[in-house]
């Protein structure tokens, strides 16, 4: 055997080692209570790319997609259920023209190969949905997010939300308007309720978050399920996004873990 | 060499350890893993306790002015346990006060703080409720109270109020509507119920953990949410320290 072969091999048993190591990590992380459903907020590509003097405009956000990968691995053999990716804001639209053509061009590439990835069974049974006002994509982008629902809606894993041209604001509006239109259509009532509200929000698939961890150092939600964090804990870490790890996310994991009884306690008095 | 072999038996012994070791022995690493957290904690709070107390001190010199200009509207999320405790909640309001800062609103899940609001603005020396100040009223400290009833249930009564009109640019006969389903007429139907629309630029949360608590949605988007600890050991440095990094934070609101 050559000398790059045996580089291979010995690489192949320290990655093996390293998945060992991570999964015994995680079963003594699943002695505590597991959060039933994390949201990202995945900032700090664009300041990764600029402190590694990556010059294409979609650089960092390529390292980003490479830490999306990672961290639903994570999550996934953590055992959490639902995971949120603040993914691209309505306000973000109002970037530079080329920035937002070639991050729009970025989540068209990575969609496909999802697709692909979900088609050939390689997806681990993760099931994805896009919400958000998807309007306001272009017609290709558009009409890939719907395929890759649709290949996975079946699946029964990891529920993946992941937020496009999302924004708390923008939601409640089109969550009023929603039930206004619905409530209209019943006939029964013309007093809107909370839960008519709540019904017709995007988030309404998912549970509210038990755990929001921001990357990138910054202490605010930016617009981002304001609405649904009442009883979250609201986790910065100034990691860049596509610097997070598996030791942010466990030190994110153990801080819920050790802020459980409040939370709960919070959540029975509500 | 063959890869799979040293997997394989890596594997199986992890497998056989975990059995050994068995729930117990997991949920005592897991006890050890958070004792050692916790003494992370312990230390981390000592040094901010050291630090604060250098700061209210006035030996740490970039603390020393800070451009309050900069902070328009302050917001304050206290427990519930905590806004029981109305003298630590006046004191907090007579720091700020001595700080600079003209507009807080102050929120608690429950509205306890709502229910001594006039205890609190009679404690506070020159504190007025923000909807009494008028535009040019610079001096003493406007006082906002906020509570869960003004979070999604506000927005539900907006939200009938722009039923309405919907329901009336629907009539059979009348023009087209204009769209009545927008931000700005979100805000207007917030105001015409009662409700501020500021968005406050800081919130300082004094709780056990970092979590708004429900503070009001509509007004929570780009505010920087800094989590201070406990009220009953709340310290001045500390504050001094959250309102600094304030002023030194650049927001670009999504763009």
């Amino acid at each position: 055997m050559n000398t790059r072969e045996e580089v291979g091999e010995f690489s192949k048993l320290f990655n093996g080692f390293m998945t060992l190591m991570r999964r015994f990590i995680f079963k003594v992380l699943c002695v505590g209570p597991i959060p039933n459903h994390i949201s990202f907020i995945m900032d700090g590509n664009r300041r990764f790319a600029k402190k590694h003097n990556l010059q294409d405009l979609d650089a960092g956000h390529r390292a980003g997609f490479v830490s999306v990968t990672h961290v639903l691995q994570y999550c996934q053999e953590i055992g959490v259920p639902y995971v949120t990716l603040y993914a691209f804001g309505h306000d973000n639209f109002r970037r530079e023209p080329e920035e937002v053509k070639c991050v729009m061009d970025l989540m068209l590439e990575k969609i496909e190969l999802t697709i692909d990835q979900a088609i050939s069974g390689n997806l681990n049974n993760l099931k994805v949905i896009f919400i958000g006002d998807l309007n306001m994509l272009n017609e290709r982008l558009k009409a890939a997010a719907q395929r890759l629902m649709e290949v996975t809606e079946e699946n029964r894993g990891l529920m993946v939300v992941v937020c496009v041209a999302y924004s708390t604001s923008h939601e409640i509006v089109h969550a009023i308007r929603e039930s206004c239109v619905k409530k209209c259509g019943d006939g029964d009532s013309q007093v809107l309720e909370v839960s008519d509200i709540e019904e017709c929000m995007y988030t309404s698939i998912v549970p509210d978050p038990a755990l929001v961890i921001r990357t990138g150092g910054r202490d605010r939600l930016s617009n981002f399920m304001t609405w649904q964090t009442s009883k979250s804990l609201l986790h910065t870490t100034v990691a860049l996004w596509p610097e997070l790890g598996l030791w942010h996310l466990v030190w994110a994991i153990l801080k819920f873990q050790r802020m459980q009884n409040y939370l709960q306690k919070k959540q029975k008095l509500d | 060499m063959d890869f799979n072999d040293p997997m394989l038996a890596l594997s199986s012994w992890i497998g056989q350890v975990s059995f050994l070791i068995g729930d117990f022995g997991l949920g005592l690493l897991w006890r050890f893993i958070h004792i050692v957290v916790t003494l992370c904690h312990i230390v981390s709070g000592i040094f901010e306790a050291v630090e604060s107390y250098a700061i209210s001190l006035g030996l740490i010199q970039k603390y020393s002015s800070i451009d309050i200009e900069k902070l328009k509207c302050l917001a304050v999320v206290v427990d519930i346990e905590a806004a029981r405790d109305v003298s630590k909640v006046v004191e907090l309001l007579q720091w700020l006060t001595t700080i600079g800062v003209k507009q807080v609103g102050l929120f608690d899940s429950q509205g306890l703080l709502k229910k001594s609001k006039d205890m609190i603005l009679e404690m506070v020396p020159r504190s007025v409720l923000l909807q009494e100040t008028g535009e040019k009223d610079t001096s003493g400290i406007a006082l906002e109270f906020i509570s869960s009833s003004d979070n999604k249930e506000a927005v539900v009564k907006a939200a009938n109020i722009l039923f309405q009109k919907y329901l009336k640019s629907r009539h059979p006969g009348k023009d087209e509507g204009e769209n009545v389903f927008t931000e700005t007429h979100l805000n207007e139907a917030l105001r015409v119920v009662g409700e501020s629309v500021h968005v406050p630029d800081l919130l300082l949360v004094y709780g056990p953990v970092r979590s708004h608590l429900g503070f009001p949605a509509w007004r929570l988007r780009y505010t920087e949410i800094v989590h201070m600890g406990s009220l009953k050991y709340m310290r001045y440095g500390s504050l001094l320290k959250a309102i600094h990094k304030f002023t030194g934070v650049r927001q670009n609101y999504g763009v």
